[in-house]
Formats: C-alpha cells, structure tokens, sequence
C-alpha cells in the first residue's frame, strides 16, 4: 500500500510541476510550485527520510515559497490589483491545488502511525546531521557561509542600483 | 594543527574578506580597501609555499593539499591580486560604492581556490558555486550603464540551468556508489554491478555542467556575449581563473574517480575538443570587438586544453598530458589576464560604454608604446608564437598529442592555430598603423600602477617562454 500511496504522490508532483510551468499568472504558478514541494516531501515521508521531509517543508514550501508569494502579491497594489487579487481567489483557481494539497495530507495521516520507509536505508536524525556538519564536513559550512556573504553583498549592491535610481529621478 | 597549515590559502583569503568587509563598514576608502584586498591575496599566495610543507594533506572529507592544489592556489591568488590593482582605477570611474567589488574579488578568488583543492563533489559544488555566485554580482557590478546587467543575468540563468544538470549528475553517481569522495568514487564504481549506464550518464552530465562553465561547444553561445557585457578586469578574470579552476577540478574528478574507463565519454571530450578549436577560431575571424575576439579564442584556448583528457586515456601518456595542462593553463592565464588588461587601461575613463572596437586600438604603438608592447605579447603568447609562454604551452599539448597518436584532434589543433595567427595578427596591424590615419583616437593616460603591471605581465610571460625549464622542473616533480 505504501507504495501506491508513494506513486500517487508522485504523480502529483509531477501534475503540479507541470502546472507550475504552463500557469500564465505568477500568483497561479507558485502556488503549484509549492504543492509540488509539498508532494516531494511526502514522497522523502514515505522513503524514511522524515528529516529530509520536515526540511522540504521547512525551507522550501514554507520560507522561501511563502516569501515568494508576498512579493508577488505586494506588487499588486491599488484598485486594479484588488480586482485582480479577487480574480485569482475565484473558486477554479484555489480548487484543483487545494485538492493535490488536501490529498497530501490524506496521505501522510494514513502513514502517520506505525511507519516503516519503503525502503531498507536508515532513517537520519536531525542530531546525526548535525554531528557530520559540524564534524568531518565543517569547512562545507564555513565556505557555505563566504557563500551566503558574497551574495548578501551582491544583492546589495545591485539592489542599491534601483535604490539610487529612483532617488535621482 | 597540520590541517591549519595545509588550508593556510584558504584560511589567509577568508580572513581578507572579513578584514575588507569590516574596513568597509568602518571607513570606505578604495585605495585602502584594494591595498587590503592585494595585501592578503599576495600573503594568500606566499602562504601556499608554507602549506606545502605538510602536503599531502586530507583536510577534513572534502579537501585535499597537495601541490597540484597549492600550485593553481598560488596561480589563482596572484591572478586575483593582478585583477586587483588593475580594476583600481577602472572600477572607480565604473561604479559608486566601488569597495565592495574588492570584497566579491576576493570570495571569488576563494572559491577558485576552494574547486584547485577539492576532491569532493559537495566542495566541487560549494567553490563553484562561490566562484559564480561573486561573479554575477561582479559582472554586473558597473552600475552606470545598462550591458553589465543584461551580461550578469545571461550568466545568472544559463549557469543555474548548468548547476542544475550538474547536480543531477551528482545525484546519479551518488544512486550507484554511495558516496562522493573522487577517489571512493572510482574504486566503488570498480565494483558496482549496476552496469555502466547509469554511472556514466551522471558523470556525463557532470562534464556537460562544467563544459558550460568552460565555454566549450557546444555550451559556448553566453560566452561572447557576458564577456563583452562585463567590466574588462572581470572579463578577464572570468576567462583566467574562472575557466582554469573548473578545469583543474575537472581533470581531478576525472584521474582521481577514473572516468578515463568510460571510453565513450572521454570521446565525447575529444569532440568538444575539436568543436571548440574549429568554431571558436572560424568566429573569431568574423569579430570586429576585441572583447568578443578574446571571448571566442577563448574557446578555442578550451578546446586545445580538453585535448589531454583524450591523451589521458592512454595510462602511460598520463603524465606528459597533466603537465601540459598545467603549463598550459598557467601560460593561458598569464597571458588572458594581460590581453584584458590592455583594455582595462584603455577603457579607465570610459563610463558609458566601453572602447573595445578594432578601430580604437588604431596607433595604439605611436600613442602608447608600453601598452601596445603589452597587447603585441599577450596576443603572440596567444597565437602561440616562439619566445612567449603560449608557445611552450601549445608545443607541449602537441608533443602530448603526438605521444598519444591523436592524429584527428592534432589536426584540428594545428588548422585551428594558423586560423587564429590571422585574427591576432589583425589587431597588430591595426596598433601599427600611424595615427594620423585615426582622428577620433582617445586620449591615454593609465596611472603608474597600470603601467608597472603590464611590465610585469610582459615580463613574466617572455620568462615562462624563454626559459620555461624551472616551472617545468616544478611541474615534473609534482606529478
């Protein structure tokens, strides 16, 4: 059974993506984009990585997605945007990812209980993790983090671009 | 306490970037901060020489000193430190707020110098990404005119789209091995028995994301056009150290998991190979931008490069071909950094767009006759011609092939060289002319620090070429 429910949330990562990709409308695309995330975290779920999963959830759907979305929707401001922002909460519009997403957790408290993976690997802990960042792989973390700086200070300073146009104008 | 040792370049650039991160926030001042930035790329460098003492090294699970790695660090370090005080001038007429270039300089230096030490494909990925990231933001860094941006963002998403084919690759030598360390990579590919498929479709697609970085064809179409976009330090930064890093971890990736035993794929190499050599010539023939010329013979400089990776395969061939590469690469960069810092200093001034037709060039001998003696070196080092250290470099590619009876690809090689000397040869002739011929010729005024660089560019590549046999002795020890 596991692994029906494992193909049924692969399909609805795929159908999703492949909606993300054909939407017109931004708003439209990032919703299905963050079903898709969802779906690939049920899919780590029911692999035995539920760390993977939470991760999945975590940074992707929920920081980055979500922040998407904000800025998307701020850039609608005024009256047209309200229209607009009505347009898009038109019931067709929320129903079928609403669905996908309502399916997804369908699955996930079917499993919930006793679960064992699909699969024969181990499942990885949160402090395992930790353990190997923080031990053989600490020189990953520290470059990661001349990674981060070097783009903080270029988004920055290209931000700063459009910042200082609009002031001379 | 060894492996502090053995990182000390990494450790030094580190600590560079937080001494100008926090100079900046204190007091900005360009000529501080670049003086900072060289200062601890020159100690950067000096201290490869100290790491050398432990090397080999395993630094933790991603990194390896030995002196393939500390060679290309100081090679890379000094590349920096050359950009550096040729972008001084340049990047303060280019853009306000110039500090922060120094410190983007700097990251990308370090993530070069991160890809010449890993042999892990999560440090492979981490340097490369430092190196790209630092340069999108450098490249579009002028904020006067409107080219740089179109450039960083071309870079910005073809190279996401390469980083994304890379990582699948990654993700399916992982599914048959278990791991990613190059050299448990090659003896747990020894054993597998999931056939041969999958593993090399995911190392194919590895050299596909880092072909795209290399600019070989048929992944070369941003090339020309990010190259003509960028500031001219940047650009030759890009062409320098940008493409040498990746192809020293490529090679790395490739003796140390031995992929040379996917005969298939190391053909796919020898067809980039001769692509690169023949399209990137017959389109720099078409060029009236020296940029874009430099852009394609950029090109084609890969495509004579990728040639080793063919003789590779021969194992008694092996190391005649590593220390061509590496000579190659250490002449190429010289040279490439010497080529763009020519229009660096022509363009010092130029704040809209930048000066880089044939026509501007045009007397450059009577006007400028250090500068024009600069351009003349870097472009016969570049056409190969004897007494320049492209000489050296191309005639041992060529000797590499002829051990490995690559007949086809030194053919291509030779067709490829007697098209270039005609383009090179082209820009000369147009410095030659006399400059009454060219009313419209800038005025040139490069400070005294631009001309004491290209003095030592000059130098330093008549030396590799003259005598080449120290570097060379060097070189044979280390492999």
């Amino acid at each position: 059974m596991l692994a029906t429910l494992f193909y049924i949330a692969a399909l609805i990562a795929l159908t999703s993506t492949m909606a993300a990709l054909t939407r017109a409308n931004a708003a439209h695309a990032l919703i299905y984009l963050i079903v898709s995330l969802l779906a690939v975290a049920v899919m780590f779920f029911l692999m035995g990585a539920p760390f993977a999963a939470a991760l999945e959830v975590v940074i992707y759907a929920g920081a980055i997605m979500v922040l998407f979305v904000f800025v998307i929707m701020m850039l609608n401001l005024g009256d047209t945007g309200e229209d607009r922002e009505r347009e898009w909460l038109a019931g067709r519009n929320w129903f079928v990812p609403g669905a996908m997403a309502a399916l997804l957790l369908i699955e996930m408290l079917m499993v919930l209980g006793d679960f064992q993976g699909v699969t024969s690997g181990n499942a990885v802990s949160p402090k395992a993790v930790g353990i190997r960042l923080f031990g053989p792989y600490l020189l990953a973390v520290e470059i990661a983090s001349m990674l981060l700086l070097s783009s903080l200070v270029g988004a920055y300073h290209l931000g700063r671009r459009f910042i200082v146009r609009r002031g001379e104008h | 306490m060894n492996e502090f040792v053995a990182i000390a370049p990494l450790l030094m650039l580190a600590l560079g970037a937080t001494a100008v991160m926090l100079q900046i926030a204190f007091l900005r001042s360009v000529r501080l901060t670049a003086v900072v930035a060289t200062v601890s790329l020159l100690l950067a460098s000096a201290s490869c020489f100290y790491a050398n003492d432990t090397a080999p090294l395993q630094v933790g699970a991603l990194l390896q000193a030995d002196t393939y790695s500390l060679l290309f660090c100081i090679l890379f370090t000094l590349a920096g430190a050359v950009t550096c005080v040729l972008s001084l001038d340049y990047i303060q007429h280019h853009g306000d707020e110039p500090e922060e270039y120094f410190l983007l300089l700097i990251l990308a230096t370090l993530g070069a110098c991160v890809l010449a030490y890993a042999v892990h494909l999560a440090s492979l990925l981490l340097g490369l990404e430092l190196l790209s990231v630092s340069l999108y933001a450098l490249i579009a860094y002028p904020n006067r005119s409107l080219l740089p941006l179109e450039a960083a963002i071309k870079y910005l998403v073809l190279s996401g789209a390469a980083s994304a084919t890379l990582l699948f690759g990654f993700a399916l030598l992982y599914a048959t091995t278990g791991t990613l360390h190059f050299s448990e990579l090659g003896t747990a590919l020894e054993q597998s028995d999931m056939g041969a498929a999958l593993p090399m479709a995911g190392a194919a697609m590895i050299l596909a994301g880092l072909a795209f970085k290399l600019s070989a064809v048929p992944f070369h179409l941003w090339t020309p056009d990010v190259y003509d976009g960028a500031p001219a330090p940047i650009s030759g930064f890009l062409a320098s150290v940008g493409k040498a890093a990746v192809f020293v971890v490529l090679l790395r990736l490739f003796l140390e998991a031995n992929l040379f035993r996917y005969e298939r794929l190391v053909e796919l190499t020898g067809l980039m190979a001769i692509l690169s050599m023949l399209a990137g010539n017959l389109l720099a023939l078409q060029q009236t931008n020296i940029k874009r010329m430099l852009a394609y013979s950029s090109i084609a400089h890969i495509g004579y490069l990728l040639i080793v990776f063919m003789v590779c395969l021969d194992l008694s061939n092996r190391d005649i071909a590593i220390e061509a590469a590496a000579f190659y690469l250490i002449a190429y960069t010289a040279t490439t950094l010497a080529a763009f810092g020519l229009l660096t200093l022509i363009n010092e001034k130029r704040v809209e767009r930048e000066q880089v037709q044939l026509q501007h060039v045009s007397g450059l001998f009577w006007r400028q006759p250090v500068l024009a003696g600069l351009m003349l070196v870097a472009l016969l080092s570049l056409a190969g011609i004897p007494l320049t250290a492209g000489f050296i470099g191309k005639f041992y590619i060529f000797s590499a092939a002829v051990s490995g009876s690559n007949w086809i690809l030194l053919a291509a090689l030779i067709i490829g060289s007697g098209i270039s000397i005609y383009y090179y040869l082209r820009v000369v002739f147009y410095m030659t002319k006399h400059a009454e011929e060219h009313k419209d010729a800038i005025e040139l005024s490069p400070g005294w620090s631009g001309k004491a660089l290209s003095c030592l560019l000059i130098a330093s590549i008549l030396v590799l070429g003259i005598m080449p046999q120290s570097l060379i002795a060097v070189l044979g020890s280390i492999l």
